[in-house]
């Protein structure tokens, strides 16, 4: 099913936190745009169906806003529908974040695959720094999120996903059924990248050198800024090659950069261990910040 | 336009099987002179960091097949369809959105500059073959209309023609079959790779050549399965690959351009 079909059929369904055939469907339509001539950028509006909510979002020292994304029910349960539509008004400026890992649990045999859907707008001159938790699928789960992200001109991305293999304390290592991850950004009206990652790991071995060989964490990184040519991306590339090389990382982790077809660049790690993924993601995240918007990134506020 | 050599073609319409299966071998010869050879798509960066040695080939190039392979046999089926249109029907938009979506599912600079080089040089060898007008409509198709604040000069830019597209539609206008086009676009593909193996690690001859023998039920079984999908909802699952790829370019010692 197309993205935008997907989307569609979600939002023509009405009623809050609405039950159909096992499958709850739950909603956080946020609206972010900068208060008039201030530097700062507000939660102007937000449509919230459990089990996702926001809780307010903080007001920072550069005038960004930060907004932690809750599901109340402590992950995604099978068959959960669930929508995050985002939208950053001309020079807004938001972070958001989890309150830790996304868990995908079991699904009962009969119910559907739980999907997510981002739909996420990045107005002019708007920047949105997306940095989340990893994703623990829990044995047997089966997930596909779908993001499209439109980026529009002069607007600015920094988005990751990080995908583990499991619950690794419980010797869950690749046990889920299916994960799926979909993303398309596009930038000014033509779409520069697109993802099409799916792990089957009873039909497809993920220890395959052709997949993940002997690792387990796998992160993508995209960073972007829309109307910067291309020569401007090879340089970030090199430059961002050397910072990934140059941190203090376990050996165990392998860090590809590259210049996308225009407008950013995309990041793949490969990790034995999620701390070295997320570390290192934090460390590129800064020096990009810095690199391509000169300002300093204030990393969120959580206790881990 | 590309200036190329159009030679009259007299030959009995529709073309002889025979005809058209000494094409398809042609095209799908890695001695084809369009540069195939001069890439490793990644694997040299994977044999430079010796996470890829001989004895993982064959369980390396199955699963290749199953996630590259078909990722390249759907959109070689689609340039097929696009391909096979009665005269004047050919969508340049179709072809725009194909080349430009096989551009954003590739994240390596180095690997999408390989394939839309490779669809291009094959797009003209064919052409130095024969009057194809439709071939000469899709190498002379625009890029996206887009102009960017202070840019001078034209909006659009010849666009990114890749190889797995091009060769279907090549297949098409010469009446070549779509389960054969597919057949030997992962064949020749395939083909490939090994031979860089070979030079790449001690793989002797015939050592490839049994290599590529026994990889051939896997090929059919992903074009088989390749008739599924489209390209909307193909997925590639590679990011080992992926990052020797995006690592490729930082080698300090390099045989191959990808």
């Amino acid at each position: 099913m197309a993205l935008g079909a997907c989307a569609k059929a979600f939002s023509n369904e009405s009623g809050p936190s609405a039950r159909e055939h096992g499958r709850l469907r739950g909603l956080l339509d946020l609206d972010f745009q900068r208060a008039g001539a201030s530097n700062r950028t507000a939660l102007i509006r937000s449509l919230q169906e459990p089990p996702l909510r926001v809780v307010r979002a903080f007001e920072r020292e550069d005038g960004s806003a930060l907004a932690h994304l809750h599901n109340v029910s402590g992950g995604v349960l099978g068959g959960d529908s669930l929508m995050l539509r985002v939208r950053l008004g001309q020079e807004a400026s938001a972070q958001l974040t989890t309150t830790g890992a996304t868990r995908i649990y079991r699904p009962r045999v009969d119910a559907p695959t739980a999907v997510q859907i981002n739909e996420i707008f990045v107005g002019e001159d708007a920047l949105l720094e997306y940095v989340p938790d990893p994703i623990i699928p829990f044995s047997g789960a089966r997930f596909s999120q779908r993001t499209t992200i439109h980026l529009a001109p002069r607007a600015g991305l920094f988005w990751w996903e990080i995908l583990g293999p499991g619950r690794e304390a419980r010797g869950e290592i690749f046990q889920y059924e299916m994960i799926e991850m979909i993303t398309d950004i596009v930038a000014d009206g033509c779409r520069i990248a697109a993802e099409r990652t799916r792990l089957e790991p009873e039909s497809g071995d993920p220890h395959s050198l052709a997949r993940l060989g002997n690792y387990r964490y796998l992160a993508s990184f995209y960073i972007c800024r829309v109307g910067l040519d291309a020569k401007a991306w090879i340089a970030a590339e090199e430059q961002l090659r050397q910072v990934a090389r140059t941190a203090a990382y376990s050996s165990d982790t392998l860090w590809g950069i590259s210049a996308l077809a225009a407008d950013g660049v995309v990041l793949r790690c490969l990790a034995q261990r999620g701390l070295d993924a997320s570390s290192g993601l934090h460390t590129i995240w800064r020096a990009a910040k810095t690199l391509l918007f000169h300002r300093e990134t204030i990393p969120p506020r959580k206790v881990n | 336009m590309r200036p190329v050599d159009l030679l009259p073609t007299s030959e009995p319409f529709p073309p002889s099987a025979d005809l058209t299966g000494l094409r398809l071998l042609q095209l799908a010869d890695s001695a084809l002179p369009i540069g195939s050879l001069t890439h490793s798509f990644g694997l040299e960066s994977l044999v430079a960091k010796e996470i890829l040695t001989k004895k993982h080939l064959a369980s390396f190039f199955r699963g290749y097949i199953e996630e590259a392979g078909m990722m390249d046999a759907v959109f070689c089926r689609e340039g097929w369809r696009l391909g096979s249109v009665k005269e004047g029907e050919f969508s340049s938009s179709r072809w725009r959105e194909i080349n430009e979506l096989f551009s954003a599912l590739k994240p390596a600079r180095e690997t999408r500059s390989a394939s839309s080089s490779l669809g291009d040089n094959f797009l003209c060898a064919v052409l130095a073959c024969g009057d194809f007008p439709l071939l000469r409509e899709a190498l002379a198709a625009d890029g996206p209309d887009r102009k960017r604040p202070g840019q001078m000069g034209p909006k659009r830019k010849r666009m990114p023609i890749h190889h797995s597209p091009a060769f279907g539609l090549a297949c098409a206008v010469l009446r070549i079959d779509q389960d054969h086009a597919t057949l030997s676009y992962l064949h020749q593909s395939v083909a490939s790779l090994v031979s860089a193996c070979q030079r790449l690690m001690p793989l002797g001859q015939r050592e490839a050549m049994r290599l590529v023998w026994d990889l051939k039920p896997t090929i059919i079984e992903t074009a088989e399965r390749s008739r599924m999908r489209g390209i909307e909802d193909v997925s590639c699952s590679m990011p080992l690959l992926d990052w020797g790829s995006m690592e490729h370019p930082a080698l300090s010692t390099r045989l191959f351009i990808s």
